[in-house]
């Protein structure tokens, strides 16, 4: 008995160690030698955000729910409108897009979505970054970008800079919370719902990303007009030239 | 004894897991003009740039690098699968089998071996063939073809592949990038790598 608590102990002792990375992950980004004061004359184009909600079954697939994603866009969209006076510039609204131009914009917000993904992974967890990008990053260098086509999307033209908001959200359904219960016991862990939220600004002549927020486990449910809020101002907080995430509440 | 015996087991286990998971993020830095064995194999390439050789592995034989991560480029060595072999290791051979290269693959299937791996492994909605060429791959007569397909992540990438069947073997280098910049980005730094291959 003493010697199994003991062997337990040892293995629960390295767990922490080996996952301690993994809390001390970083968050955001800024270019280097990119500053966006407050009250410049720079405008930025604003994208409807990309939002999409459902449940993580059992085996850990995405099964999309058309209910909850409307509602969370419909409560995404009031929190944005909220927030979008105090981002420290002026902010337009993209122009709606349809056929060729809509698809364009959703296969780019598609590709702002897998950068955030190769950031998180890649950048952001520091015991986890390429070699290439290593020296880099001892330059605190933060080099992606999603390339010139961004020039292309509607509204560009009449804007210097772009903001996509990307959300998708999973929540446990009750077969995978019973199997997070039953992998639990057996000393394995199982994770239960995904919430990935990124922000981020982009050069509309280049397509450097600029800043980056992003993070794989946001907080606030989005199917609630609070968690909605929460969510915007997490993912907005540290926005360049605002004064979210620094005046309000946690 | 018994929880002590259960208590050591888990233990072990757990550890085992730490250590594997520990080893598997350790990449690797491929050297510009430095020949290099690819995926335990005897094929090496020479990269005319720095890659970097990701730890995880997709496969038994296989060996993936990228630039800016595997979502944004990726080069797969596909070297010796020996036939009744998937390409990519099954998740699951009850729920997700994956098509197998056998003794009668011949390269004219091998497009449809890589679209059968991708739509289960992948989950690929869509996998659209471009186009499909004769062409020599590490000395031998093999097959050049590129393709498109859309991920779960909805965002559409292009890829080519080389392959050649040797000695009753696949050999296979693909390249996939998403079709917005980052595929023509990388492409020419691929094609090198393809030019330096060889078999010893």
């Amino acid at each position: 008995m003493r010697y199994s608590a003991f062997w337990l102990a040892c293995a629960a002792g390295l767990a922490l160690l080996v996952t301690a990375p993994v809390s001390a992950q970083e968050r955001s980004a800024v270019k280097q030698g990119f500053k966006l004061a407050a009250k410049t004359n720079k405008t930025i184009l604003l994208f409807r955000p990309s939002v999409s909600v459902g449940e993580q079954s059992m085996g850990g697939l995405f099964e999309p729910n058309a209910a909850w994603t409307e509602q969370a866009k419909a409560n995404i969209q009031a929190a944005l409108d909220r927030f979008q006076a105090r981002l420290g510039n002026a902010v337009v609204v993209a122009p709606e897009a349809y056929g060729d131009e809509a698809r364009n914009l959703e296969e780019h917000m598609a590709l702002f979505a897998a950068v955030s993904r190769s950031v998180i992974e890649y950048q952001f967890f520091v015991g986890n970054r390429l070699p290439t990008k290593k020296r880099d990053n001892k330059a605190d260098m933060f080099d992606w970008s999603l390339g010139e086509g961004v020039a292309a999307l509607p509204g560009a033209r009449n804007a210097d800079y772009g903001l996509f908001i990307y959300n998708k959200d999973a929540y446990g359904s009750t077969g995978r919370k019973v199997l997070q219960v039953f992998a639990m016991l057996g000393g394995v862990a199982v994770t239960s719902g995904e919430h990935l939220g990124y922000a981020g600004l982009v050069d509309l002549r280049t397509g450097d990303l600029l800043w980056l927020n992003a993070d794989a486990e946001m907080g606030g449910d989005v199917r609630e007009k609070d968690g909605s809020e929460k969510r915007v101002r997490q993912l907005l907080e540290d926005f360049p030239g605002s004064d979210i995430g620094k005046t309000d509440a946690p | 004894m018994m929880l002590r015996r259960s208590g050591f087991a888990l233990a072990i286990a757990t550890l085992s897991l730490l250590a594997l998971s520990t080893m598997a993020r350790a990449h690797k830095l491929r050297v510009q003009g430095a020949a290099v064995t690819v995926a335990g194999s005897s094929v090496t390439v020479t990269p005319s740039r720095d890659w970097n050789s990701l730890g995880k592995k997709i496969g038994k034989n296989t060996e993936t690098w990228t630039l800016d991560g595997e979502q944004l480029n990726d080069v797969t060595f596909f070297a010796g699968i020996a036939p009744g072999n998937p390409l990519v290791k099954e998740r699951s051979k009850k729920h997700a089998p994956l098509p197998k290269f056998t003794r009668t693959t011949l390269l004219v299937e091998v497009p449809e071996l890589l679209e059968g791996t991708h739509r289960t492994y992948k989950n690929s909605g869509a996998f659209k063939l471009l186009s499909t060429q004769a062409a020599t791959f590490l000395g031998r007569d093999g097959v050049f073809f590129t393709y498109e397909f859309t991920d779960e992540d909805q965002l559409t990438r292009r890829g080519e592949a080389h392959a050649a069947i040797i000695d009753g073997k696949l050999f296979m280098m693909t390249f996939e990038a998403p079709r917005l910049g980052y595929f023509a980005r990388s492409e020419n730094d691929f094609r090198a790598l393809v030019t330096s291959a060889r078999l010893r």
